[in-house]
């Protein structure tokens, strides 16, 4: 599958690579150019993973990531509302199936799942998993 | 009526303060304290620290009893997300945004905000009309941006003048709602209303007819 990712951070890196290991076609989108460390450099320098510095959430960066032919489309950045705005870009004017958004506002989430952008919690997921690690060993 | 500005800066502060001045109740939600701190100064305890894109801001703020929110910030991702929030959350019943960029102002009306402010549209028309030689100057946009009220200015070599407004084929759908004249003088725009060298036309248009509509008034003989 095709698959853009917005943001090179924690989250959206390790994405990168994951879906990139699964033998997914990953295009990066990502403003700063110096944080793109986290990024497999080997990767990219073959050419297997593209990497546009633009800010994501507009449409000429989208165009530039190929998003005609986009099937997935993930806004991984730290912020809410530029997530929402990209995600929304992508679900409304780019049509893209599937969008999905990291979003840490409880609130925002559920706006954003009722306009069918898949959403998720960085910290509820890693509260859930520490909860389930103590669980697991009482 | 009681209104939530979100964002307290070069927009945001003077509205807070005419609407005060209005006379309705404003609180301003801003998530720079040195801005607050200025606010503060100046209007009172009119303004808070706070992230308006989440939803517990919004609360803290009054969003539930606010009869619009109005949103101001330099980020068009925040405005769009704290009207949304607003709206979603706490049924605020007009949501008004500035987009800063024309691609966002779309995508804002799409997205259900009331009233988009679209900061580029603005200035371009300011500027239009700072400019006297240019002939065509977007006034705003009406019903949802698929029609839009327009002045053109009538050059004096063009082949509309000297006939009368019935003598013109408008695009369809298009009106003439005033002329004016050189000297500043208003004429009714009657089918029979004679047209003149450097007459000021203003014309409510589909938005997609404006090119058609400037291209027939600026024809040159």
């Amino acid at each position: 599958m095709n698959v853009i990712i917005v943001g090179a951070g924690n989250l959206g890196a390790s994405l990168a690579r994951k879906l990139s290991d699964l033998g997914h076609r990953i295009t990066v989108i990502e403003k700063n150019p110096k944080a793109v460390s986290l990024l497999p450099r080997g990767r990219v320098d073959s050419g297997a993973m593209s990497i546009i510095h633009r800010d994501g959430s507009t449409s000429a960066a989208m165009i530039e990531a190929g998003i005609s032919d986009a099937d997935v489309f993930i806004a991984a950045t730290g912020k809410d509302s530029l997530n929402g705005l990209a995600a929304q870009r992508a679900k409304t004017i780019f049509r893209v199936d599937e969008v999905m958004a990291s979003v840490k506002d409880e609130g925002a989430r559920t706006l954003y799942e009722s306009l069918g952008i898949s959403t998720i919690n960085k910290a509820t997921l890693a509260a859930d998993q520490f909860a389930s690690v103590l669980t697991s060993k009482a | 009526m009681y209104l939530v500005i979100v964002g307290g800066g070069k927009v945001g502060a003077p509205l807070a303060s005419s609407l005060i001045n209005e006379g309705h109740e404003v609180f301003v939600l801003d998530n720079d304290p040195d801005t607050v701190a200025s606010l503060q100064r100046e209007l009172g305890m009119v303004a808070t620290i706070g992230d308006a894109t989440s939803v517990r801001a919004l609360q803290d703020a009054g969003a539930a009893r606010a009869g619009a929110l109005i949103a101001t910030t330099n980020s068009d991702a925040d405005n769009l997300s704290a009207c949304q929030l607003a709206r979603t959350n706490f049924d605020v019943p007009r949501t008004i945004a500035v987009a800063h960029s024309p691609e966002n102002a779309e995508l804002f009306d799409l997205a259900g905000v009331d009233l988009v402010v679209s900061a580029t549209d603005l200035v371009l028309s300011n500027l239009a009309t700072a400019l006297p030689a240019h002939p065509l100057i977007r006034l705003m946009p009406v019903a949802d941006r698929t029609q839009e009220l327009v002045a053109i200015k009538l050059p004096a070599a063009g082949t509309a003048i000297g006939r009368t407004l019935s003598e013109l084929t408008l695009p369809y759908g298009t009106k003439i709602v005033l002329m004016i004249t050189a000297e500043g003088h208003s004429k009714t725009p009657d089918a029979d209303a004679l047209i003149e060298a450097e007459d000021e036309i203003v014309a409510l248009t589909p938005a997609n007819s404006t090119n058609e509509l400037w291209e027939l008034l600026t024809e040159l003989r």
